[in-house]
C-alpha cells in the first residue's frame, strides 16, 4: 500500500517548475523570415493537441528511444571502425585476384599504343563540327508541257439510251439542293455584309451629325461671345466719348465763365480808355475848337498885327513928322504959311482917307470886343496927329519921290 | 474520230484570263515580274490575278512592301484600256484597307491619278473617283487631295460627269472640304452646288447639301453661304426625302451662325419647316433643326416667333438621344433669354 499522499484541500504551496506549463502555439507551416520574427506579433494561435505533430502517437511500448546523449558511445565507435576495416580488406582481396599485366622487365617500359589501322588522336575535347543546311528558294516551275499520251487499245463504241442509267429528276435533286442552298447562302452572306456596311454608314453619318451639331454649337457660342464683346466695346467707347464730351463741356463752361468775368469790365474800361483818348467828342465843340477858334485866333492875330502895323506906321510917321518939323523948324519959318493952306486940301483929302481908314478900323473894332481902349484913344489922337501933320504930309510926299 | 486528248478545252478550273499564281510567298513577286513583261497579254493576265489576290489584306501589305505601287503607277498611263481599268480597280480595292491607304499616301499615288480624270473610258474614271472618295475619308488623304490641287478639277468635273460619278465626286468633296474650303470657294463651287441642289436625283441633292454643310464649317464659307444659298436650302427643308432634309438642315445650321445668315434665313421664312422637322419624332434632321432654331432664336424677331412654339421643344426633352435633350434644353434657355 502506497503511503497516503497528502492531498491539500487548498493548494497552500503551488507547484514549482523549471518552466511553467504553457499552451504551445501552433507550429507555423513556413519558416519565419530571419529578420521579420520580432516585427509581427500575430495573435497567438493555439493548436489542437490532437493534431499536433510533435505528440507521439501509436504504441509507446516498443518505442525507438533516441539516446539521451547525442554523443556516440565508445563501443559504437569501435564497432564502426571495425566495419570499415573489414570492408577495406575485402576490397583489397578482390583487387588482388584480378589478372594483370605482368610488370615490365628491367630496362623496358610499358607504353600504351594504338594498334588499329588508323591512328586516333585521343584528347579530352570532343571534336565538334558545325554544319548548316538550307532549302533552296523556289525555282520557277516551268509550265507543264502538254502531255498527250499515245493511243493504245482498241476502239469500242457503246450507246446509252435515255432512262437506262439513271432518272435525271431523281438524281438531280440533291445536286440542285446543294447548288441552290450554296447560292442562297452566299447571297445571304452578301446581303448581310451589305446591311452591315449600311449600318456602319448610318452610324458614321449619325456621328458626323453629332459632330457637326457640336461644331455648330461651338461656333454659335463663339459668335455670341464675339457679339457680346463687340457690344461691350462699343458701349465702353460710347461711355468714354460721353465722358470726354462732358469733360469738354465743363471745361468750356469754366472757360466761358472765366472769360466773361475777365471781359466783364472790358467795355467800361475800353470806353474809359477811348474817352480818355479823346475818341468821343462833341462835334460842335470839336468844330468850334478845330475851326472857329483858330480862325478867331488868326483874325485876332491879323487885327493885332494891323494894329501893330498901324502903330508902327504911326510911329514912323511921327518920327518922320518930327524929323521934318525939326528940319522945317531949323529951316525958315516962311514956308510954314504957304504950306499951310496947300496942305489943308490935302489934309481934307487925307482926312476922308484917314477917316475911311479909321471908320474901317472902328467898324472892325466895333465887331470885336477885344479892341483896346488905347486903340480907340489912339484913333482920335491919330486923327489929330494927322491933321497936324498935314503940312508935313505934303513935305513927305515931296520928300518921298526924292 | 476519238483523240487521246480528252477535250480540246483546258481543264475547267483554269481561268484563261488570269495568270497562274505561284505558291505562298512567291505569288506576288512573280506577278510583279510578269507585270514588267513586254507582252500585253501577260500583263493583263497578271493584273487580273493581282486584282483577285488583293482582296486579302495580308497580300495588300506584302504588295506594298515589295513595291507594287510604283509599277501600278506606271501602268496607270498605259495605252490599253483594260490595263488601266484593272489597275484602277486594284488600287481601289487596296484603298479599302487601311494598310493600302497608308501605302497610297506614302507613294503619292493620288497625284498620279490626276491624269486619269480625263480618261475616255467610263469605268476607269469611276474607279479613280472611288479611290479619291476612299482616300478623302482619311485626314492625311484629304490633305493630300488638297495639295494635289484636285478640288478645282473635281468641281469642274461635277458638271460633265454622269450621275453616279457625280455622287462619288460630291462625297470626295465633302470629305476633303472639311479640312479647308478656300480653294473650292475660289473656283466658285457654291454656284455649281446650288444648281445641284435642284437636281432630280435624291442622292445628289442630299450630297450637295452635305458639301455645302462642310463648306459652312469654315468662316469664309459661311459668308458665301449666307449670301446665295439660304433660300434654296430653306426650300429643300420641305423636300420629301429625309436624307435631303437632314443635309439641308445641317447646312442651314452652319449658315445661320453668322448674323447675315440669320437674317436671310428669317427672310426666307425658315422657321415653320424647321419646327415641323423638330416635331417629327424620328426625323434625322431633328438635332440639326433644333440647333438651327437655336441660332435663329438669338435674333429678336426669331425669339418672338419661337416663344409661341416652346412646347415643341419641351417634347424634344423626352427624346432618347442625349444630345437631342441637351440641344432642346439649350434652345429653350436661348428662347427665354431676356437682354
Amino acid at each position: 500500500m502506497l503511503p497516503a499522499r497528502e492531498l491539500p484541500a487548498v493548494p497552500a504551496v503551488p507547484y514549482s517548475y523549471c518552466s511553467r506549463p504553457r499552451a504551445l502555439p501552433a507550429r507555423p507551416k513556413y519558416r519565419a523570415l530571419p529578420g521579420a520574427a520580432e516585427l509581427e506579433k500575430e495573435p497567438v494561435r493555439y493548436a489542437n493537441l490532437m493534431y499536433d505533430r510533435r505528440v507521439v502517437r501509436g504504441n509507446t511500448y516498443a518505442l525507438q528511444v533516441t539516446p539521451v546523449s547525442t554523443q556516440p558511445n565508445p563501443f559504437e565507435i569501435q564497432k564502426q571502425r571495425e566495419a570499415r576495416k573489414r570492408a577495406l580488406a575485402r576490397k583489397r582481396a578482390k583487387e588482388q585476384l584480378q589478372p594483370r599485366t605482368p610488370d615490365p622487365v628491367e630496362g623496358r617500359e610499358h607504353v600504351h599504343v594504338q594498334t588499329e589501322l588508323y591512328l586516333e588522336e585521343i584528347s579530352d575535347r570532343i571534336i565538334e563540327v558545325d554544319t548548316e543546311c538550307q532549302t533552296d528558294a523556289f525555282l520557277d516551275r516551268p509550265p507543264t508541257p502538254l502531255f498527250i499520251p499515245a493511243k493504245t487499245g482498241k476502239d469500242v463504241a457503246t450507246q446509252i439510251e435515255e432512262g437506262e442509267l439513271f432518272d435525271f429528276d431523281v438524281e438531280v435533286k440533291p445536286i440542285l439542293e446543294v447548288l441552290v442552298g450554296k447560292t442562297v447562302e452566299q447571297a445571304l452572306l452578301e446581303v448581310m455584309e451589305e446591311e452591315e456596311l449600311a449600318q456602319l454608314w448610318a452610324h458614321q453619318r449619325a456621328y458626323a451629325e453629332l459632330r457637326n451639331a457640336e461644331l455648330a454649337e461651338v461656333q454659335r457660342l463663339e459668335e455670341q461671345d464675339r457679339r457680346y464683346r463687340e457690344e461691350k466695346e462699343r458701349r465702353k467707347l460710347q461711355h468714354m466719348q460721353m465722358l470726354q464730351k462732358q469733360k469738354e463741356t465743363t471745361e468750356k463752361i469754366a472757360a466761358r465763365a472765366f472769360a466773361q468775368r475777365y471781359l466783364a469790365d472790358l467795355i467800361p474800361s475800353v470806353f474809359n480808355n477811348l474817352r480818355e483818348g479823346g475818341f468821343f467828342y462833341d462835334p460842335i465843340e470839336r468844330d468850334i475848337e478845330t475851326e472857329f477858334l483858330p480862325w478867331l485866333m488868326t483874325e485876332v492875330e491879323e487885327t493885332l498885327e494891323r494894329k501893330v502895323l498901324g502903330r508902327t506906321m504911326l510911329d514912323s510917321l511921327i518920327c518922320t513928322v518930327v524929323e521934318k518939323r525939326l528940319d522945317a523948324f531949323s529951316h525958315q519959318p516962311l514956308s510954314d504959311q504957304t504950306e499951310a493952306p496947300t496942305e489943308e486940301p490935302r489934309s481934307t483929302d487925307a482926312a476922308p482917307q484917314v477917316a475911311g481908314e479909321t471908320d474901317t478900323a472902328d467898324r472892325s473894332v466895333a465887331e470885336k470886343e477885344e479892341t483896346d481902349e488905347p486903340v480907340v484913344e489912339e484913333q482920335p489922337s491919330r486923327r489929330i496927329s494927322f491933321q497936324l501933320e498935314e503940312p508935313d504930309q505934303a513935305g513927305t510926299e515931296d520928300l518921298e519921290p526924292e | 474520230m476519238a483523240h487521246a486528248r480528252i477535250s480540246a478545252n483546258l481543264p475547267p478550273d483554269v481561268d484563261p484570263t488570269k495568270a497562274r499564281i505561284a505558291f505562298g510567298r512567291r505569288a506576288l513577286p512573280k506577278l510583279q515580274e510578269e507585270l514588267h513583261s513586254p507582252e500585253l497579254l501577260t500583263q493583263q493576265r497578271a493584273l487580273m490575278a493581282l486584282c483577285d489576290l488583293v482582296h486579302d489584306p495580308e497580300n495588300v501589305y506584302q504588295a506594298i512592301e515589295i513595291g507594287f505601287l510604283d509599277n501600278l503607277k506606271t501602268l496607270l498611263l498605259h495605252h490599253d484600256s483594260t490595263v488601266r481599268q484593272k489597275t484602277t480597280e486594284t488600287l481601289c480595292i487596296m484603298a479599302m484597307h487601311n494598310v493600302g491607304r497608308q501605302g497610297l499616301i506614302q507613294n503619292g499615288v493620288i497625284s498620279a491619278l490626276t491624269e486619269l480624270l480625263d480618261d475616255p473610258v467610263d469605268i476607269c474614271r469611276k474607279n479613280t473617283h472611288q479611290i479619291f472618295e476612299m482616300m478623302a475619308k482619311l485626314h492625311e488623304g484629304a490633305v493630300d487631295i488638297l495639295h494635289a490641287g484636285l478640288i478645282p478639277l473635281l468641281v469642274f468635273k461635277l458638271e460633265t460627269e454622269p450621275d453616279e460619278i457625280q455622287e462619288l465626286i460630291l462625297d470626295t468633296l465633302s470629305n476633303s472640304l472639311r479640312v479647308e474650303a478656300s480653294e473650292a470657294l475660289a473656283t466658285g463651287a457654291v454656284t455649281i452646288l446650288k444648281e445641284k441642289l435642284t437636281h432630280s436625283s435624291v442622292a445628289i441633292r442630299s450630297k450637295a447639301a452635305w458639301v455645302l454643310l462642310e463648306i459652312g464649317t469654315h468662316p469664309e464659307g459661311k459668308s458665301v453661304l449666307c449670301e446665295e444659298v439660304t433660300p434654296v436650302l430653306v426650300s429643300l427643308l420641305e423636300d420629301s426625302d429625309p436624307q435631303v432634309q437632314a443635309s439641308a438642315a445641317g447646312a442651314l445650321m452652319f449658315a445661320t451662325v453668322k448674323p447675315q445668315g440669320r437674317f436671310s434665313a428669317l427672310a426666307a421664312e425658315a422657321i415653320p419647316p424647321l419646327l415641323k422637322l423638330v416635331a417629327e419624332e424620328t426625323s434625322k434632321a431633328r438635332l440639326s433643326a433644333i440647333k438651327t432654331l437655336t441660332m435663329l432664336a438669338e435674333l429678336p424677331e426669331g425669339r418672338k416667333t419661337l416663344l409661341d412654339h416652346i412646347d415643341t421643344f419641351q417634347q424634344c426633352l423626352d427624346d432618347p438621344c442625349e444630345t437631342v435633350k441637351r440641344a432642346a434644353k439649350i434652345a429653350i434657355s436661348v428662347i427665354k433669354w431676356k437682354p
